[in-house]
């Protein structure tokens, strides 16, 4: 996917003036949110289980060098090819290769966000493959050739009057605006690709290194559907996704699910191992693993080797007050959200992706939300100092940043410059607030006035409401 | 060199000096509470995923089970030929129609009716109200998977209270499949509206049944 982080600023412009998008937003993030709050104070054990398995993720990074291998080994025991892509070129080919030796021409495809990101499908369209999206709301973006938007729901920008526009062109269907009759249309049109499909491709949310599983976790049915009707399945999955033990894994399905959607379980877990077994009525007669590090293995070596930790459950996407009010195309690449602000220039370099990391304010909500502990706010602003020493910062932002530290360090200066504020602000606004600033403060009074200086500083002002008069 | 050294080198560099050994199970408990009787805290959480649970003995729920089955305009069952169970209910049901019964394979052969698939589940998990299915011995999936309704044969011995224990007998050797199924089919992918039947089946119907008279002796 073409990277297009660094134009944050003018994306999200673009997106704050979209009605649609903001109407879906307002809608998805809060209810995503607030289930997922219900969900985690409804488990008593959801602290322990959130500690418990960061230590598993942290216990995994620090051993991939022996999990890897051992995941590799335990598939391959059970008839799965495994194949490893240094990059997405790397990835695009061997996919390709894959189709072609497989004699494949349709592909039913369930929600991958590491085949987004190395563009599998162009791979196939050069393999001469078609790919069917079969998670409802990636099967709506691909009839509309958009990027998805969110990583659990890709569709949120969309509205019914919208997809039935698409069902009505691409599937000729009659327009409807019933819901449950778009998803039935859908279901008739993509049960026949599942049923006709030579190959299914998934991602995967983990691999066990212990039995060489790879688990999938969806909701319509799509990714169990896909790996058990067609010949051949195709699972493209990023290196870090191991746990070491089957027996982890319910520890893992105990906070995915709730921290997504606020659900206790997914509908479906499936847990697929190597191809069909002697005797097996259904399954893949060969199963192909594309484990991809693009990048992770480089982050693993560095300093925010712990953002390897995430398990792509988006709920700090959904607390954010910046993706909440932007949403997921802004980002300008696959990842979105906190998790994207640090994903993005780790993969892509942080010259490709500079604006990112300041796009947040900081407030930690991710944080809070994190299933497996990662601290998002502070590599944001390890990130921000990164790009500042690799000189992708402008002087006047330098200047300007070194002047508010001056300032801010000292008490009596911010007080006096507080006071001359207070006492011009008063007289021009007449305490109404500011209207417009002129550039580059522009920025802060375009969609809103700025509050008028206070009168008094903070500090006296705190010391009046707290009864000590100097 | 190729591609997997050359990857399996450099996290060997990348994990170098993080500890000797690869780790035991963290030490943090997680006492996931079992509230009493597994059978009855299954039943309210099959329920909370949207399941719908019918009791046993088969007699008394045919007539119920008819009914939700004609509500969803089923038409036709199918049922895993060396599946007893699962057998013994479709069958007895035909009269509660109008009912024909079909096989997995002409479903997936693209029958245009509208199906009940029903199967015997190996396991119920009452900490998330799933069904387990998996493919070993040969069992089929297809009821599961492909039907409009799934209706589910659920020995309460079967049912275990948490995960693990239904993941227990697989941590050697798993067979190629193993299903958690919990609920319907569902998406929210339209407008954040949740809608039943996206994929898999619109309906989940578990059929809790005692022990058989053989294993309750």
């Amino acid at each position: 996917m073409k990277v297009d982080a660094n134009a944050f600023g003018r994306n999200a412009r673009k997106a704050l003036l979209d009605k649609t998008l903001q109407e879906a937003l307002g809608r998805t993030t809060g209810r995503f949110q607030a289930n997922r709050d219900v969900a985690a104070a409804a488990f008593p054990d959801f602290e322990a289980t959130r500690e418990r398995a960061s230590r598993i993720k942290l216990d995994v990074l620090d051993h991939l060098e022996t999990y890897l291998p051992r995941f590799i080994e335990e598939a391959e025991k059970r008839g799965a090819i495994v194949h490893v892509a240094r990059d997405a070129a790397q990835a695009r080919e061997i996919a390709a290769r894959i189709a072609r030796d497989e004699g494949v021409t349709l592909a039913v495809k369930s929600k991958s966000m590491a085949a987004e990101e190395v563009s599998f499908n162009e791979a196939m369209q050069g393999a001469g493959v078609t790919v069917v999206e079969s998670d409802l709301g990636e099967f709506i973006i691909q009839l509309a050739g958009e990027a998805p938007s969110h990583i659990i729901a890709p569709a949120v920008h969309k509205t019914r009057e919208q997809i039935s526009i698409l069902f009505e062109r691409h599937l000729k269907e009659p327009r409807t605006d019933s819901i449950p009759e778009l998803v039935g249309m859908a279901r008739k049109h993509l049960r026949a690709k599942f049923l006709s499909a030579g190959m299914g491709v998934s991602g995967g949310n983990f691999l066990v290194a212990d039995t060489g599983s790879v688990v999938l976790v969806t909701n319509e049915g799509n990714g169990r559907m896909g790996t058990v009707l067609p010949r051949v399945h195709l699972a493209v999955v990023g290196i870090e996704k191991v746990i070491p033990r089957m027996a982890d894994l319910p520890t893992f399905l105990r906070l995915l699910p709730r921290s997504a959607s606020g659900q206790t379980i997914s509908s479906y877990v499936s847990i697929v191992t190597g191809t069909r077994r002697a005797g097996d009525p259904e399954g893949p007669e060969r199963m192909h693993i594309l484990l991809l590090d693009c990048g992770r293995s480089a982050i693993l070596e560095g300093k925010y080797r712990e953002i390897l930790k995430c398990v792509r459950c988006a709920a700090c996407l959904n607390a954010c007050p910046v993706y909440q009010s932007v949403g997921g195309h802004a980002y300008g690449w696959v990842y979105s959200g906190p998790i994207g602000a640090v994903l993005t220039p780790l993969m892509v370099g942080l010259p490709e992706a500079a604006a990112l990391p300041d796009a947040s304010t900081l407030c930690g909500a991710c944080a809070n939300v994190c299933p497996v502990k990662i601290p998002l706010p502070d590599f944001l602003l390890e990130l921000r100092s990164d790009a500042r020493e690799q000189g992708l910062k402008t002087p006047g932002e330098i200047a300007a940043m070194k002047g508010y530290a001056g300032v801010m360090s000292k008490a009596g200066l911010l007080e006096a410059i507080e006071r001359i504020g207070g006492v011009l602000g008063q007289f021009f606004t007449k305490g109404k607030g500011i209207s417009g600033l002129p550039y580059p403060f522009s920025g802060w009074t375009e969609r809103r006035d700025f509050p008028a200086p206070a009168a008094q500083p903070f500090r006296k002002r705190w010391k009046i409401r707290r009864g000590v008069t100097r | 060199m190729n591609e997997r050294e050359s990857l399996f080198r450099r996290l060997s560099t990348a994990c170098a000096g993080r500890g000797a050994s690869a780790g035991e199970p963290p030490t943090v408990a997680t006492p996931i509470a079992t509230e009493g009787d597994p059978v009855a805290q299954f039943a309210q959480t099959f329920a909370a995923a949207g399941g719908f649970l019918l009791r046993g003995p088969v007699e008394a729920a045919l007539s119920d089970l008819g009914e939700m089955l004609r509500a969803e305009g089923v038409t036709a069952l199918f049922f895993p030929e060396d599946d007893a169970a699962a057998r013994e209910v479709a069958e007895a049901l035909v009269p509660f129609g109008p009912f024909i019964l079909t096989t997995g394979a002409e479903v997936r052969g693209g029958s245009a009716a509208v199906t009940a698939g029903f199967r015997t589940a190996e396991a119920a998990i009452a900490e998330t109200g799933s069904i387990v299915e998996t493919s070993a011995c040969g069992n089929t999936l297809l009821p599961g998977l492909i039907a409009d309704v799934h209706v589910s044969i659920v020995r309460t011995a079967v049912v275990v209270a948490r995960m693990e224990e239904a993941l227990a007998a697989f941590t050697a050797d798993p067979p190629r499949n193993i299903s958690f199924l919990s609920g319907p089919s569902k998406t929210g992918d339209i407008e954040q509206t949740l809608t039943v039947g996206a994929h898999g089946p619109k309906k989940a119907i578990a059929l809790l049944l005692p022990p058989k008279r053989a294993e309750q002796e």
